[in-house]
């Protein structure tokens, strides 16, 4: 087999092979950092008044044998039984996600802002029994419960682990003032509780008996994705599927992530695969202060994590970047330890990756993969070339090529489908043997993303397959378009979409969140004018409040089509049209 | 001027004089409320602020510009026109006063209610209440020669100036703490927000039943004067901010500002300066009338500006 071309582009102490993984489930990874790490903070919680809360890496450590324990002895659950996990940012979710995975059983992440149907049909098809929720969401229990096979619900409080007075006074805030805490309906557990029912239950003889027979083939987590199809369906991610790609990540780094040293903002959830395998899994590992934060929005929300820790990492998706630098406090003050960030989830748009590396002098560098992939695929070295607008070169032990509708190879440079083969490949989707052949072929993973790949290996991605809008049989990718319209002063978003059109089949639309002053449609379809071409010209410019986004604020161009198609031209709420 | 000034002491004598333990209460109040200001604080914003100076500048334009004219305007074409009261120097002292003093801290709490710019809204609260003992007295001093005030009452400005930086001494105290621990400081940042909005049931409890018969026997013009100042203000920089094309969020957020003066300041700094004086409750009539109607007015501003925003709402409050 001839070299990967993107070889010779890893930085001097990054090898392209992995070494053997000297751990077999995640629990021992786990270890390995508490050993070296016990007394240091793992992780900080910061409300966004500056509020806080501590673990250390031991604390952690304890308090989920506990939890372990708890959810084996006292609950009862047995080996590869799913434990469904619904809450924000908090200090109680590597607890409960740790103790999960040394309890052997398997980690069901879900949205907490999920609605009831949705919460519904992720517990059933996961045919989760044990629920640890947030108490400010359980007030969809009574109608969710009953139609799923969860039998015990353990509540968590925002404020756990805070300093009891702070706890208190979050408590009443949450309770009087915003009045965030629905009454409980179902019966529960609470999380302090069942901590020290683990505590009580807990023998460490019989706790190394939670692990046997658990492998890195063994399933930790059904992470839950749309996918191209749109039904949400659940990636069996096994325990060799994260530990490896949580070394792969770090390996990619190089002297990039520093032992010990590092203290890495967690804006996004970690419920999510992105800050799931990056921030809690990687930076737990290589002992890292995990800075977490509930909800980054709105972004003034993290102001207080930048005011009072030294933040040298940052992770996020392109409308967090772009957010942050719309804030007058981050752009008067940018973080003075920052080391590099890393975007992924949705493409990092030049305009913002540009504005970023002069605002804070540091690098950003963009990244891919999916939930699939556990999910790091590719993204540019830290050190070395990395290359605007690209995703990067493929992470150690990991082959990607672009392919055509056949499955072969395209040549250097022209589009073709994304895919990919390395041990951080799901083991395919959880009961869904038919989506799983759809996706999975021969060992390789198809992404449904189009991308090119230049001779040096670096791989581009040009949009999602099911994306591309077709105008008279030419292919506009919205990403170009977004790109285009997001360099226009006083654009802040923008998203665009194709929606049916009688002349042409499909046009082109856009939908834009604009500053004040806002720029006229007519100044955008001139700039656009300027630089693409006539086809891929927005036939229209809607202004909109706000854009429909993710969890991790990826802009959803399924929820505008939904909109544009389902009642005209609403998305959000309009204020002028063009 | 000099038969008024008789008309007044006699009012004055049947009403009853602060006592010391309301002025007691309403230091601790006052205190409360600035160290709250200032844990709110760090060193950075203040970094922040200087770097954008354009804020501070329209603020402190709005602050020290519109409202003591406003409050000179309403005392000179509305007070003083239509059958001025006894004791009507006193009232009119106690208006220039509500309007010279700086802002608020409950204009951030209406600010975050209807969406604004808390950051600016802190950043103008603490521009205007350091530039307080500098500004207050100076255009305390301007606006009452203006009226014709200075002969009958007078306006020790030494006096002034030690009283308005000892109330600000707590906003320094408060950055410090919330230096030294985030958790505390932002317990002292929420207890100063609550004894800002507790102050008008305090003034409820214990100015309004004692000063029922002043209150009954009040004429239209100081009513119109004490909601006028709010509401005038409001418009002016609500108006001026669109004026000069500023983002909604902020004409919002400097409309609510500039029309929020710090009552409880105001009334602190009275109660201090005139403690003797025999006028003392009708120069706290505007003051307390103000601090009453404010929180109703802003209210239903705040409604009004709510309306024109639809951004999405969040689980986690902004408090926290």
């Amino acid at each position: 087999m001839t070299p990967n071309p993107w070889t010779k582009h890893y930085p001097s102490e990054v090898s392209p092979e992995l070494a053997k993984v000297p751990f077999a489930q995640l629990p021992e990874l786990l270890k390995a950092a508490v050993d070296l790490y016990a007394k240091t903070t793992a992780f900080t919680q910061v409300m966004p008044n500056g509020m806080n809360g501590s673990l250390t890496y031991a604390q952690i450590d304890s308090h989920s044998d506990n939890f372990a324990a708890y959810l084996r002895e006292v609950v009862g659950l047995k080996q590869g039984e799913r434990v469904a996990v619904q809450m924000p940012n908090c200090l109680a979710y590597p607890i409960v996600a740790f103790g999960v995975f040394k309890a052997g059983l398997v980690l069901v992440n879900t949205n907490p802002l999920y609605t009831a149907p949705e919460m519904i049909h992720q517990f059933s098809d996961s045919g989760a029994v044990t629920l640890i929720v947030s108490d400010m969401f359980a007030d969809r229990l009574p109608e969710v419960l009953p139609k799923t096979k969860i039998k015990t619900v353990v509540t968590v409080k925002i404020s756990e682990f805070f300093p009891p007075i702070i706890r208190g006074v979050i408590r009443i805030v949450q309770r009087y003032w915003s009045r965030t805490l629905p009454k409980i309906q179902v019966p529960h557990t609470w999380f302090q509780d069942a901590l020290s029912q683990g505590k009580k239950a807990r023998n460490d003889s019989v706790a190394d008996s939670y692990l046997k027979g658990v492998t890195k083939d063994s399933v930790a987590a059904l992470q839950y994705t749309g996918g191209t199809t749109g039904v949400s369906k659940g990636a069996m991610l096994s325990h060799g599927n994260l530990v490896t790609n949580t070394l792969q990540m770090i390996a990619h780094c190089g002297t990039g992530m520093r032992p010990g040293k590092e203290i890495v903002l967690t804006a996004l959830p970690m419920y999510h695969i992105f800050a799931f395998t990056v921030n809690l899994l990687g930076f737990f590992h290589i002992g890292a202060r995990n800075i977490i934060v509930p909800s980054p929005r709105p972004p003034s929300n993290l102001q207080r994590a930048f005011d009072n820790y030294k933040i040298t990492w940052l992770s996020g998706v392109n409308t967090l970047f772009n957010a942050l630098l719309n804030e007058r406090w981050f752009q008067d003050a940018p973080p003075k330890h920052l080391r590099a960030s890393a975007a992924g989830g949705m493409a990092l748009q030049a305009s913002v990756s540009e504005r970023w590396r002069e605002l804070t002098g540091t690098p950003i560098v963009e990244g891919y993969g999916l939930t699939e992939s556990s999910p790091v695929l590719t993204f540019n070295p830290l050190t070395g070339l990395a290359k605007d607008g690209s995703i990067g070169i493929p992470v150690p032990s990991t082959e990607v090529k672009c392919v055509d509708e056949k499955g072969k190879e395209v040549k250097i440079g022209e589009p073709g489908e994304i895919v990919a083969r390395g041990p951080q490949i799901m083991l395919g989707y959880w009961q869904r043997p038919e989506e799983t052949k759809g996706a999975l072929k021969d060992g390789w993973l198809y992404t449904g993303d189009i991308a090119q790949m230049d001779a040096d290996g670096y791989f581009t991605i040009v949009d999602r397959k099911k994306d591309m809008i077709l105008v008279s049989g030419f292919n506009v990718y919205p990403n170009e378009v977004e790109e285009q319209i997001a360099a226009v002063p006083g654009v802040l978003e923008v998203g665009v979409i194709g929606i049916p059109d009688e002349k042409s089949g499909e046009k082109v639309q856009a939908y834009v969140v604009a500053a004040a002053p806002a720029p006229t449609a007519e100044q955008i379809i001139a700039h656009c004018r300027e630089n693409l071409a006539a086809y891929k010209i927005p036939h229209g410019i809607l202004f909109v409040d706000e854009l429909p986004k993710s969890p991790i604020g990826k802009i959803l161009r399924r929820e505008l089509r939904a909109g544009a198609i389902g009642s005209g031209s609403k998305a959000g709420s309009t204020k002028k049209g063009a | 001027m000099k038969s008024i000034m008789i008309l007044a002491e006699e009012v004055a004598n049947e009403a009853t004089v602060v006592n010391e333990f309301e002025q007691t209460l309403l230091r601790i109040f006052i205190l409360i409320i600035m160290f709250g200001l200032g844990a709110g604080l760090t060193p950075k914003d203040f970094g922040l602020a200087l770097r954008r100076p354009w804020g501070l500048i329209i603020g402190w334009v709005t602050q020290f510009g519109i409202m003591p004219l406003t409050a000179f305007i309403l005392v000179t074409f509305v007070l003083f026109q239509f059958d001025p009261p006894p004791g009507v120097a006193f009232i009119a002292l106690g208006a220039l006063i509500m309007g010279s003093v700086p802002a608020g801290t409950t204009s951030n709490l209406f600010t975050y209610f209807s969406k604004g710019n808390l950051a600016l809204s802190v950043t103008m609260t603490v521009n205007s209440t350091l530039w307080a003992f500098v500004m207050t007295p100076l255009v305390l001093v301007f606006y009452s020669r203006l009226v014709g005030l200075d002969e009958s009452l007078d306006i020790p400005i030494g006096e002034l100036v030690t009283v308005i930086f000892g109330l600000i001494v707590p906003v320094g105290l408060g950055m410090l703490v919330r230096r030294l621990s985030s958790n505390a400081g932002s317990v002292l940042e929420l207890i100063g927000g609550v004894f800002g909005l507790l102050f008008i049931p305090f003034l409820i409890a214990i100015w309004v039943p004692r000063n029922w018969q002043l209150l009954l026997t009040t004429q239209w013009p100081t009513y119109v004067v004490a909601i006028g100042l709010g509401a005038v203000g409001m418009t002016v920089a609500y108006w001026a901010a669109k004026a000069i094309r500023l983002h909604p969020m902020n004409v919002r957020t400097i409309s609510l500002e500039t029309g929020i003066q710090n009552g409880p300041l105001a009334i602190a700094v009275i109660v201090a300066v005139y403690i003797d004086n025999p006028g003392l409750d009708q120069i706290l009539l505007i003051p307390a009338l103000y601090s009453l109607f404010i929180v109703l007015l802003s209210t239903l501003v705040t409604l009004w500006f709510r309306r024109a925003n639809v951004a999405a709402e969040q689980k986690i409050p902004n408090l926290l």
